[in-house]
C-alpha cells in the first residue's frame, strides 16, 4: 500500500521545489519592478539619470561576476540598521529620526551641531556674528541682518556648485503658505537675500537668537535650487526621495522597506573623507533581530539604542556603545493645574495640583534614582533643571527623595486622610472644597514600552505612599499629543498628571521655553504649555531672553532655572539615555545629543 | 450565469460604497490624529499644524472630506495659502477616478507606495500558501485514510502545536536556532538569514532567495498547514464513508483509486471554497511575519500607517482588501457552481 504512494510523493517533492524556484525567479523581476518604477514614477528625469550615471560598474554585479568579485573585497562597507523607512530624506517633514540620519549622509545645512552643543559651519565659510560683522543689530527697531559668507568649493554631485541661489531657493521653498513648513524662527524672518553667488543675507524683524541653526542644525539642510522642483513644493518634492548629494555620501538605491545603500562620493569636499566606500541602512523592524545582527557582526551601527538594548549588547565583545554624558529626552511629569477636561486653570483649578506645595510634596516623594537604577538599568541621569546642557548649566540644587517631608508639606497645604482609607481628603486646604479626596488620574504613552510602564506604576506607588491615589492609563502617542480637534488629550487638557519625555535639539532653549512654559503658550491651540502655569516674572524674563547677549542670557536662564525649581510647574526627574551601539571594527562614532549618530559620517573609518 | 455575475457585481460595487464610508467614518473618527508629533518631536507647533491641516485636507468637514476622497477636488476652488480666498481649482481626482490621494507620511501617491509593497507581499505569501497546500493535501488524505493511526495522531499534535504558538514566537525561536545557533558548515555564517528578501550583491541570486523564505515561510505556514489539513481530514472522512465509495470499494476497484478519484474530488470542493476565501490574505500579507523577518510587505505597510494615522494609506488598504474580500466571495461561489453540479445559480 505505502509502496504505491512513494512515486506521487516524489512528484510532490519534484512540485514543490520546482515552484518555490519559479516563485523566486518570478520575484526576482517583481521585486526588481519597483526600483524601475521609480524613476519612471512622478520623479524628475534628469534625477535618476545624473546617480544612475555616476554609479560605476558594480551596479550589474552579476553579470560581470567572477572580474568583479576583487573589487568588494577591496571595498570597505558598512551596515546601519533601523526600524523603519525613512518618510524621505527631508528630516524636518517626516520628522522621525530616520530621514535626518540618511539626510546627513547625503545633504549639507549651513551649520552642524556637535555632541558639546557647539555649532560648527558646513556650507557656510564661517560662523556670523557680531564680532565679524555679519550680525548687525538694529537696536532701536529691535530688528537685525545676519548674513552668512558660504564655502566656495562645495559642489553637488552632478558637479554644479552649491551658491547662494540654493540658499535662497530652499528658504522660499520652505516658506511657500501652500507646499512649504513652519520652521523655528520662520515668524521673525522678513526676508532673504542673495548678496553675491556665496553671500547670503537674512533680514530679521526681531532678535532672534537662533539664527544659526536657521538652516542648518538637526533637521533642515541646503537644497539644490537646479534640481528639485519647486512646483512639487518643499514638502512633497521628489528630490527628497532621490536626493542630489553635495554631502559625503551619494545615495545609490533605496528598496522601500528593505534597504538604501549609499557610496563615497568622490567630489566631497573635505579631502580625504569620507573613510568609508559603501554605507547600506537596512530596515530591520524587530529589535531582537536588531540586536543580533549585531552581535553576529552582520550590523555595524545599531542607531537610538535603548537602555535596554545597550544592557544586551554591553555584553558582546564585537560591539561598542557611544553615549553622551547626559541625553536630550527628559522624563517629567505633567501636572495639570487646570481641573481635568478643562484648559484654564482662572476658571476651574485643579483640586490640589494648582497648589504648589503639592506639586513640591510630589516631587519629593517620587524616587528618581531608583527609577533611574532599577527600570532604566542605570543608564538613565537624574536631571532637575531644565539648564542642564551645555551651553547653559545652571546651579540648581537637587530636589530630595523625601516622602515624610512630603507628608508634612501636604498635611500643612491642607490635605489629610480624614476617614482613614490610606489617602488624603481636603480637610481645610485653600484649592478645593472640604472632603475632596486627593485622588487623580495618571497617563503615559504606550511607544515607549515596558520601561516606561514601570515607572509609571512605581511612580504610583510613591504617590500611593504618601496619600494620593492615581489611577493607571496609557495611550497611544497620536491621541496624547494630537491637535485639539482630533481630540488630543494634552491639548485639551483632558489630564491631570501625565508621564512623558521632553527636551529640544540644538543649542538654543529659548523657543523650547517659550513653547512650554510661555504664558501666551497656555491657550488651547497656541502652544504647548499644556499644565497652564502662569508666571509673570518669568514670561517678562523669557522675553529679555531674545537677546544676542549671551552673558546677559545665561543670567536670565539661571534666574528661570530658580523660578521653575521654586513652582515646579513641570516635574523634571531625569533623562533617558542618548546612545549607539557601533561595531569594534569602526572607530569616530559619536553620539551627538543634538543630532543623528550620522552627524560626523564622513570621519568614521574602518580599523586596519 | 452571466445575468447572476452582473448582480453580484452591481451589489459588490454598493457594498464597496457603503463600506467606503464606514471605513471613512471610523478611521476619521477614531481617537488621534495624524497631526500629532512622532519620533522626534512630541510637540507640533499650532503654526505647522495649521499647515499640515490644510496641505491634508483635514480643515474641511467630515462630509467634505469624504466627497474630496470620493471624486476629488479638481471641480472646486480650494484655499491652498491660508489666507481666506479660495483662489484654484484642488489637484485631487479622487478615488472613483483612480487617485487615493498622497501618503501623510512619505507625501507620495498611496497607490505608488502600495505598488512598492505588494509584489513582496504576493511573493512571500504566495510561497506560503502554496507550501501550506503541498503539504496540508497529502497529510490531510493520509490522516483520514488511516485516522487514528500512529501518523494521524502525530502530525495532528503537531500541527495544532504548530499553530497554537504564536507566529511572534515561533518566528524569533526559528531565528534563535538558524540565526544565532546554527552556522553554515561552508562560510562560517548563520546558516539562514534572519530576514529581508535577498542579500545585497549575493553571488547565488536564486538560492539566496531561497535561503531567505525559509524561516518565513515555516513561521506563516505552520497555521495555514494546521488549518487546511485538519479541513480536508474531515471532508475525506465524511466522504470515505458515503455509499458510492462502497460502491467502488466493491467493483474491485485498487485502494489508491477510490481515493483519489472518488474522495478526494469530492473532497476538494469545499477546500476551493475555502482557499478562494483565503485568497485576500495573499494580497494583504502578514503583519507579524513580515515584521519579525524584515520583509517588505503590505502588512507592515498596514501596521506603519494605522499607527501613524496615515488615512488615505489605510483608506486603500482597507478598500482594497475589502474589494478583495467581496471578489473572492464571488470567486468562491462560481468556483463551487461549477465544480459540483448540484449547485446552480440563475
Amino acid at each position: 500500500m505505502i509502496k504505491n504512494r512513494w512515486p506521487s510523493l516524489v512528484w510532490i517533492v519534484i512540485v514543490l521545489v520546482s515552484l518555490v524556484v519559479g516563485a523566486v525567479g518570478c520575484a526576482g523581476t517583481t521585486t526588481q519592478t519597483p526600483e524601475a518604477a521609480q524613476p519612471a514614477g512622478p520623479t524628475s528625469p534628469a534625477a535618476p539619470a545624473t546617480t544612475q550615471a555616476e554609479a560605476p560598474a558594480a551596479e550589474q554585479p552579476t553579470a560581470e561576476a567572477p572580474t568583479q568579485e576583487a573589487q568588494p573585497a577591496d571595498k570597505s562597507s558598512i551596515t546601519i540598521v533601523i526600524p523603519e523607512d525613512p518618510p524621505s530624506f527631508n528630516a524636518i517633514v517626516g520628522d522621525t529620526g530616520y530621514d535626518a540620519l540618511v539626510m546627513n549622509l547625503v545633504l549639507l545645512g549651513l551649520t552642524g551641531v556637535d555632541p558639546d552643543g557647539n555649532i560648527y559651519p558646513e556650507l557656510a565659510a564661517e560662523l556670523p556674528s557680531i564680532e565679524n560683522g555679519a550680525v548687525v543689530v538694529d537696536e532701536s527697531a529691535g530688528t537685525m541682518d545676519v548674513t552668512w559668507k558660504m564655502r566656495q568649493d562645495i559642489k553637488w554631485a552632478d558637479g554644479k556648485p552649491v551658491t547662494a541661489d540654493d540658499v535662497v531657493f530652499t528658504w522660499e521653498a520652505i516658506m511657500n503658505p501652500d507646499t512649504g513648513i513652519w520652521v523655528r524662527g520662520s515668524d521673525y524672518v522678513d526676508s532673504i537675500e542673495k548678496v553675491d553667488d556665496y553671500t547670503v543675507t537674512f533680514h530679521y524683524s526681531s532678535i532672534y537668537p537662533g539664527y544659526l541653526t536657521q538652516l542648518g542644525g538637526e533637521q533642515l539642510v541646503v537644497w539644490p535650487a537646479h534640481y528639485c522642483d519647486p512646483e512639487q513644493g518643499f514638502v512633497a518634492w521628489d528630490c527628497a526621495s532621490n536626493p542630489l548629494s553635495d554631502g559625503p555620501f551619494i545615495m545609490k538605491e533605496w528598496n522601500v522597506g528593505d534597504h538604501l545603500s549609499f557610496e563615497r562620493n568622490p567630489t566631497y569636499f573635505e579631502a580625504g573623507k569620507p573613510g568609508i566606500d559603501e554605507i547600506f541602512v537596512r530596515i530591520v523592524p524587530e529589535e531582537t533581530v536588531r540586536k543580533q545582527m549585531m552581535i553576529q557582526g552582520e550590523a555595524d551601527v545599531y542607531m537610538w539604542a535603548t537602555e535596554t538594548v545597550i544592557n544586551d549588547l554591553v555584553t558582546a565583545p564585537n560591539v561598542k556603545i557611544s553615549t553622551t554624558p547626559y541625553g536630550r529626552w527628559v522624563m517629567r511629569l505633567f501636572p495639570n493645574e487646570a481641573s481635568k477636561g478643562s484648559t484654564d486653570p482662572q476658571a476651574s483649578q485643579h483640586p490640589f495640583l494648582s497648589d504648589v506645595r503639592v506639586r513640591q510634596a510630589i516631587r519629593m516623594a517620587v524616587d528618581v534614582d531608583t527609577i533611574v537604577n532599577q527600570i532604566f538599568l542605570g543608564y538613565g541621569k537624574p536631571i532637575w533643571t531644565e539648564f542642564y546642557r551645555k551651553p547653559y548649566i545652571c546651579e540648581v540644587p537637587r530636589p530630595v527623595y523625601q516622602p515624610d517631608e512630603a507628608k508634612k508639606m501636604l498635611e500643612e497645604a491642607g490635605w489629610k486622610d480624614t476617614n482613614g482609607d490610606g489617602y488624603r481628603e481636603c480637610s481645610g486646604c485653600t484649592t478645593a472644597k472640604e472632603g475632596t479626596p486627593m485622588k487623580l488620574s495618571f497617563y503615559t504613552y504606550a511607544e515607549y514600552g515596558e520601561p516606561l510602564q514601570l515607572t509609571q506604576q512605581y511612580i504610583a506607588d510613591n504617590l500611593k505612599k504618601i496619600g494620593i491615589e492615581a489611577q493607571l492609563n496609557t495611550f497611544e502617542g497620536s491621541v496624547m499629543w494630537a491637535d485639539p480637534d482630533s481630540g488630543g488629550i494634552e491639548q485639551n487638557g483632558d489630564f491631570e498628571l501625565d508621564l512623558w519625555d521632553d527636551g529640544y535639539s540644538s543649542t538654543d532653549p529659548t523657543d523650547f521655553l517659550w513653547e512650554i512654559y510661555a504664558a501666551e503658550a497656555a491657550t488651547p491651540g497656541n502652544g504647548w504649555n499644556i499644565v497652564r502655569w502662569k508666571n509673570d516674572e518669568f514670561n517678562t524674563l523669557l522675553g529679555e531672553a531674545y537677546t544676542l547677549d549671551e552673558a546677559k542670557r545665561k543670567e536670565i536662564f539661571c534666574q528661570m532655572a530658580k523660578i521653575l525649581d521654586e513652582q515646579a510647574p513641570v516635574i523634571l526627574m531625569f533623562s533617558t539615555v542618548n546612545a549607539d551601539a557601533y561595531s569594534n571594527r569602526l572607530e569616530g562614532i559619536q553620539s551627538n545629543i543634538n543630532d543623528l549618530v550620522t552627524w560626523n559620517a564622513a570621519d568614521w573609518k574602518i580599523i586596519p | 450565469m452571466g445575468h447572476y455575475i452582473a448582480r453580484r457585481l452591481i451589489q459588490a460595487v454598493f457594498l464597496l460604497f457603503l463600506l467606503s464610508m464606514v471605513m471613512f467614518a471610523l478611521v476619521n473618527l477614531a481617537p488621534g490624529g495624524p497631526l500629532a508629533g512622532h519620533g522626534q518631536t512630541r510637540r507640533v507647533r499650532p503654526e505647522r499644524v495649521e499647515m499640515l491641516k490644510r496641505q491634508f485636507g483635514l480643515d474641511k468637514p467630515l462630509p467634505t472630506q469624504y466627497l474630496i476622497w470620493l471624486v476629488g477636488n479638481d471641480w472646486m476652488n480650494v484655499d491652498t495659502n491660508g489666507d481666506g480666498v479660495f483662489e484654484e481649482h484642488g489637484t485631487r481626482k479622487g478615488v472613483l477616478r483612480g487617485d487615493f490621494g498622497f501618503s501623510f507620511r512619505t507625501r507620495k501617491p498611496v497607490l505608488f507606495e502600495i505598488w512598492l509593497r505588494l509584489p513582496n507581499t504576493i511573493y512571500l505569501m504566495g510561497v506560503m500558501l502554496i507550501v501550506s497546500l503541498l503539504i496540508a493535501i497529502p497529510v490531510g488524505i493520509l490522516s483520514a485514510v488511516k485516522q487514528y493511526s500512529g501518523f494521524d495522531i502525530a502530525v495532528t499534535t503537531f500541527f495544532f502545536a504548530g499553530q497554537a504558538i504564536p507566529e511572534f514566537w515561533l518566528g524569533l525561536i526559528l531565528i534563535l536556532v538558524f540565526y544565532v545557533w546554527l552556522e553554515n558548515p561552508i562560510t562560517g555564517g548563520p546558516l539562514l538569514p534572519a530576514g529581508g528578501m535577498y542579500s545585497i550583491g549575493s553571488a547565488y541570486p536564486i538560492a539566496d532567495r531561497v535561503a531567505h523564505l525559509i524561516l518565513p515561510v515555516t513561521a506563516g505556514a505552520l497555521g495555514w498547514i494546521a488549518w487546511y489539513s485538519r479541513f480536508l481530514r474531515s471532508n475525506m472522512l465524511d466522504v470515505i464513508h458515503l455509499d458510492y465509495m462502497r460502491t467502488a470499494r466493491a467493483k474491485g476497484l485498487p485502494q489508491r483509486l477510490v481515493i483519489f478519484k472518488h474522495g478526494l474530488r469530492n473532497a476538494l470542493i469545499p477546500l476551493v471554497t475555502m482557499l478562494a476565501l483565503d485568497l485576500p490574505y495573499v494580497v494583504t500579507g502578514a503583519v507579524i511575519v513580515e515584521t519579525i523577518f524584515s520583509w517588505p510587505g503590505m502588512g507592515r505597510l498596514y501596521y506603519q500607517s494605522a499607527m501613524d494615522r496615515d488615512y488615505p494609506m489605510l483608506m486603500a488598504i482597507l478598500i482594497l482588501s475589502g474589494a478583495l474580500m467581496i471578489f473572492s466571495n464571488l470567486i468562491a461561489d462560481l468556483i463551487y457552481g461549477y465544480l459540483d453540479p448540484r449547485i446552480r445559480y440563475d
